[in-house]
């Protein structure tokens, strides 16, 4: 795809998510009958549950990508992780907000153990270990292919801490018992979750196009710059 | 095959010779190893937590700490003088040198971590007496699984600017299964359980320190490539 | 080029969005409180104000990220034009 064609295809992915974005705000206030022991909070829900999915697969794609640059070393690739590693960022940061902000009233307090939320809050800071290394070499081809280790790491590392952090969860009692998702959704909470995810899959595809885009046109700009000096 | 392990021998007994002559980062880590028991103990209040307790936990977050302090030197010396070139340009492949920074990395640490349960045992009053052998076998996985993921990112951290400062934010969040698992094998072993109540742990966190090694190997050659 | 608007307009959508969820969560508390008028006289809002908190909180991170990627792609363009 071009770089041209990769802008278009971002701004038309980026309006529909956002489009879809305000959908699911209709969804979540009008539609969506409220959840029985919960109550109005569990609303958060909607919008907590798909962030995490995209921020992890954001770390999933980067990953890829960053294998795939080490081994076949196009500079595309290492783009598209770095992007994917913004996007997931981003992500990440909405579910370490919004999950407190649940968790207040929920369990009666803004930050708990949760494995989960351990788990994101780990996951953010690898997100920023990650653009730390990449921005603190004076060769750029140094810094991608640090940065690539250091993706690659983080999401090897990632089932051992899930699993670490539940061990270490089930330790300890709960402060309240109440669980965000039970074994069955009713039906219309399912589909605004699963709209939810459908929603944040678009914005992340489309501004991580839309960013891509950037780092393709700043690329060449720094060839042009190269060639003309 | 014992082509292989003659060059990460002769990594290792470089390594090791210039750590026995100079002790420049054994005599540091270890020093950090007691003056954090000394400082440990003053703050915490002794007569309202159970000091055994809390050591079990003490005891690994200065084994990170103190291991950063030595494992983020790995290359340092080298990085002077083009050293590391030198190195890397030997037909030795680069997973061999890796092996061999890591286990002199893990024999430095293992002593380290040997010190630092005598004397947190010691300042704590810990008894050690029961089950030690596996509780120092916990504390040499542990100490394997963070030499390996250290390792690689010392040499990391030596190619950017901001050199040992960039460490932590990279090594610590990896480094959560190792202390849960540590802690959460050692806890049992030190108030004098059976090993067949922690071995599920121990068993994850040489997982974990498996895992490390194997990525690190496989990593390190694209980390020092240039 | 024709995205040279980009920050204006993401900016201007990012804004029409915090209005629409302002209305919205308005518009739900007025017409959420009447039936349930006897329940919620005995709940505080507190839960309301943090699905509120989360929910703008959504639209401004995203769209920061919108403008931030808008301005970098500006500043390129304005270093390719010299």
């Amino acid at each position: 795809m071009t770089t041209a064609g990769m802008r278009r295809g971002g701004v038309v992915l980026t309006v529909l998510g956002l489009a879809g974005l305000i959908a699911l705000y209709w969804m979540c206030f009008f539609w969506v009958s409220t959840e029985v022991n919960q109550g109005v909070i569990q609303r958060i829900f909607y919008v907590h549950v798909p962030a995490a999915w995209t921020s992890f697969l954001a770390i999933g794609f980067a990953a890829l990508a960053s294998g795939m640059y080490l081994w076949l070393r196009d500079d595309r690739l290492d783009r598209a992780a770095l992007c994917a590693i913004e996007g997931g960022l981003v992500f990440a940061t909405l579910v370490l907000t919004t999950g407190p902000l649940w968790g207040k009233i929920a369990w009666g307090t803004y930050w708990t153990w949760e494995p989960r939320l351990t788990l994101t809050l780990l996951l953010w800071f690898i997100f920023v270990g990650y653009i730390m290394v990449r921005n603190s070499t004076e060769d750029p081809d140094k810094g991608k292919r640090f940065a690539a280790v250091v993706a690659i790491i983080g999401a090897l590392d990632i089932p051992f801490i899930h699993l670490s952090v539940v061990w270490f969860r089930s330790l300890h009692p709960e402060p309240v018992v109440a669980k965000p998702d039970g074994p069955t959704l009713p039906g219309d909470m399912l589909a605004t979750l699963l709209f939810g995810v459908l929603v944040f899959s678009l914005l992340f595809f489309g501004l991580f196009l839309f960013r891509y885009a950037v780092e393709a046109l700043r690329a060449e700009a720094d060839l042009r710059a190269r060639s003309a000096a | 095959m014992s082509t292989y392990l003659t060059q990460v021998w002769a990594i290792l007994r470089k390594d090791l010779v210039l750590e026995i002559r100079s002790r420049e980062r054994v005599g540091a880590m270890c020093a950090f190893a007691v003056l954090t028991g000394v400082l440990f103990n003053f703050s915490i209040d002794t007569t309202t937590v159970r000091p055994n307790e809390v050591a079990t936990g003490l005891i690994w977050m200065t084994l990170i700490f103190g291991g950063l302090l030595g494992v983020g030197r790995t290359f340092h010396l080298e990085s002077q003088d083009g050293a590391l070139q030198g190195i890397l340009m030997s037909p030795a492949p680069k997973d061999a040198i890796f092996i061999g920074k890591l286990i002199a990395n893990f024999v430095l640490l293992f002593v380290v971590s040997l010190l630092v349960l005598g004397v947190f045992g010691l300042f704590f009053g810990i008894d050690l007496g029961r089950n030690l052998s596996w509780v120092v076998f916990v504390l040499g996985i542990g100490s394997l699984g963070f030499v390996a993921v250290g390792t690689l990112f010392a040499a990391v951290a030596e190619g950017t600017h901001l050199r040992e400062t960039l460490l932590p934010v990279l090594v610590f969040p990896l480094m959560v299964p190792m202390v849960i698992y540590g802690v959460g094998a050692m806890m049992p072993l030190l108030s004098g359980r059976p090993f067949t109540e922690v071995e599920g742990n121990v068993r994850m966190l040489g997982a974990f320190a498996l895992a490390a090694v194997a990525a690190g190997a496989v990593l390190f050659r694209y980390v020092v490539e240039d | 080029m024709m995205m040279k608007n980009i920050v204006p307009r993401s900016l201007m959508l990012s804004l029409a969005g915090l209005a629409v969820t302002a209305a919205v969560t308005l518009a739900q508390e007025a017409a959420g409180v009447p039936p349930q008028a006897s329940r919620l006289a005995e709940q505080n809002l507190r839960p309301y104000w943090h699905v509120f908190a989360a929910y703008a909180l959504v639209i401004v991170v995203i769209g920061g990220w919108v403008i931030s990627i808008a301005r970098r792609l500006r500043a390129i363009e304005d270093r390719s034009v010299e």
